[in-house]
């Protein structure tokens, strides 16, 4: 599903600046290749994603908008970060 | 009109475009989109082009994007249900327009989407459509207001946002990206956005097709003609796919009224596939709706290649629709300038593919358009008789070609922009430009002329085909663009349009003409005519020379009438 994400948000990227579909992809921050712009995009897919695979909405910057960013810094810790949402779900 | 490969675009909007400014870069075909997105909210400031950034002449198309709700006050007022005059309303739609018109000789285009609203937004509900009050009637009448006030101006577009919106359906607006980055709409709608707007600076780069190829067995109707016979195709009926190939064949009449011509490559036996169009009571395209056909048993690829050769056009002005994704792989693999574009297997879905394709877009619609259907069939006539008698000139002399030449003016203006941008095999400079760019130079300071080209014979008239234009100082003149319509090459005409230039030239006493052929990959006719005209040629510089002394003799069985 991230990964499908991020296909998504590729579509908007040149080429050198498109994101490797890789659990160790450095996302945002210093070395990561998305601005807020790519990172709200991305945010954005996966929670379409997640509410058109499990008819469920989740808002995965809690208030406060993107204040804490290590969730999002890599693809990993994204994924563990959509895990838990889900799993508070109870998905 | 612009010819090159690239365009310097500045999207201007009242929310955050910079997904679709992503979305333009991305698009790979030519021409190439350089975008830069404005600041973010500030249209009234770059439309009236006070602010740092703006420079004249930096950009060649500017993208104007608004929200109707932020950008006419009182519309806000009204969606919030305050009482609101429908006139106030529409007099800020005039300012918001008199900004646009500002911009209008600032850049070479501008496109300007129109205005929706959230597909959840239902307004006063079953009052919405009522007029005077409803939000989405007010909302209709702004748009057309907008189109109304824009409509005077050559270069400015007001584009079918709503179209975008349908294809994104629920996905129009996105709350999610709303209130995160100030985004309103999903990406499909920006998605489907770049895609028209990259195909419009096609259209204005004269990439338009002028022609449809069609395959025939399968495709205007099904069956194999040649194994069941005329009267047992499946065409009309009562039977849905029958239906839906009716259909398709008046979709593709229609388009003749556009100026898109038809032609057949089938392979097929001739007369039992004619004997079909021709009998079959359900039909809609009959033998004489085509420009053309090729139908034998040889490879698809060069009949193409052979039908327009006969046709006098360029293989990349044409569409190919075949239902077999073999030949359409032939054809896509041997003649990559042919459009091939992907065919449904389900024949019920033919007509909406063909209206979908954007390939036919032209950002001007002449008499000429509507009428070179018709022209083509003359043609076709013209060309069997030919077959019938010996010689080229005796062929055009029992023509009774008449030629009417007249000086460009307010009716003929359109057109000749239109010719000059989109004709390529006979045209000296290839020079492009739009109406504005033509008025100010026929306006320049040496000495300008240009005539207009009207061509009829006894089979039909051909309409405004070509354009000669000439600049002089002194006692030297310079033929700045000798252009000429496809469909009429080979006639005389191109002798007509010499011997008027060199006439006029000889009345104002220049002492020389001269011509500078400019190469194109496809202007290569025009090279060939010159070289034949009895002008000197100077090959080092591409420069033709015609010393005023000599007498030019017009070919003597055109009717020329100078108006």
């Amino acid at each position: 599903m991230i990964f499908s994400a991020i296909d998504e948000v590729n579509e908007r990227l040149p080429g050198g600046e498109r994101l490797e579909k890789s659990i160790d992809t450095t996302l945002f921050g210093e070395s990561g290749k998305l601005d807020s712009l790519g990172l709200v995009n991305l945010i954005v897919a996966i929670e379409q994603k997640i509410e058109d695979e499990y008819g469920i909405t989740v808002v995965l910057a809690e208030e406060g908008g993107l204040g804490d960013m290590a969730p999002f810094a890599t693809t990993g810790n994204l994924v563990n970060h959509v895990s838990w949402i889900l799993e508070r779900k109870g998905i | 009109m612009n010819s090159r490969d690239s365009y310097n675009c500045i999207l201007i909007s009242d929310f955050n475009i910079d997904n679709m400014a992503g979305y333009l870069r991305s698009i790979t075909e030519v021409p190439k989109i350089n975008v830069v997105v404005a600041p973010y909210g500030q249209v009234m400031q770059f439309l009236s082009g006070d602010t740092q950034e703006y420079r004249q002449n930096k950009y060649d198309l500017a993208i104007v994007w608004t929200q109707p709700h932020k950008i006419i006050a009182s519309f806000n007022d009204m969606i919030n249900f305050k009482t609101v005059s429908v006139d106030d309303v529409l007099g800020e739609v005039d300012d918001f327009a008199s900004h646009l018109l500002g911009i209008c000789d600032k850049v070479k285009y501008v496109f300007v989407a129109s205005w929706v609203l959230p597909i959840y937004n239902r307004g006063l509900g079953m009052l919405d459509m009522k007029f005077g009050i409803g939000t989405a009637n007010t909302l209709m009448r702004m748009n057309v207001r907008l189109s109304e006030n824009i409509c005077g101006a050559s270069n400015i577009y007001l584009l079918d946002a709503w179209r975008w919106a349908g294809i994104a359906g629920k996905n129009m607006f996105n709350p999610r990206s709303w209130y995160m980055g100030k985004i309103p709409y999903g990406n499909e709608v920006f998605r489907e956005a770049a895609v028209d707007i990259s195909s419009f600076l096609g259209v204005l780069s004269g990439s338009t097709k002028k022609i449809i190829i069609l395959d025939l067995d399968d495709t205007l109707w099904g069956g194999i003609v040649g194994d069941v016979g005329w009267e047992s195709i499946s065409l009309g009926g009562h039977n849905h796919i029958g239906e839906a190939y009716v259909d398709f064949q008046s979709a593709l009449k229609s388009l003749t009224n556009r100026g898109v011509l038809l032609a057949v490559v089938s392979k097929n036996d001739e007369s039992v596939a004619l004997e079909a169009m021709e009998k079959h009571p359900e039909m809609v395209l009959k033998p004489e709706d085509l420009a053309g056909w090729k139908i034998n048993w040889k490879d698809k690829a060069q009949n193409i290649v052979d039908l327009m050769a006969d046709l006098n056009l360029g293989v990349e002005s044409a569409v190919f629709i075949d239902d077999s994704p073999f030949e359409r792989g032939r054809v896509r693999d041997v003649l990559r300038e042919v459009y091939t574009p992907e065919w449904p297997e389900d024949k019920r879905f033919y007509t909406q593919t063909l209206l979908s394709l954007r390939c036919f877009d032209t950002p001007y619609i002449s008499v000429e358009d509507v009428e070179r259907s018709k022209m083509y069939v003359s043609e076709r006539k013209r060309k069997a008789v030919k077959k019938k008698i010996v010689s080229q000139e005796e062929w055009l002399r029992s023509c009774d070609i008449k030629v009417t030449v007249d000086e460009i003016n307010g009716s003929s203006i359109k057109r000749t922009v239109q010719l000059i941008n989109k004709t390529n095999q006979m045209n000296l400079t290839t020079r492009r430009m739009s109406e504005d760019v033509l008025a100010e130079w026929l306006e320049g300071d040496n000495e300008r002329k240009m005539w207009t080209f009207r061509v009829s014979d006894r089979f039909g008239d051909s309409g405004l085909c070509g354009i000669v234009s000439i600049e002089s100082a002194g006692r030297e003149g310079r033929i700045s663009d000798f252009v000429l319509s496809c469909r009429v090459m080979g006639r005389k005409i191109e002798e007509t349009m010499l011997y008027t230039v060199l006439n006029y030239a000889h009345s104002l006493g220049l002492k020389e003409i001269y011509a500078k052929y400019i190469s194109t990959p496809r202007n290569k006719p025009c090279l060939e005519f010159w070289e034949k005209s009895g002008f000197t040629f100077n090959e080092k510089d591409n420069i033709f020379i015609w010393n005023i002394g000599k007498k030019f003799v017009p070919p003597d069985f055109i009717t020329i009438e100078t108006i």
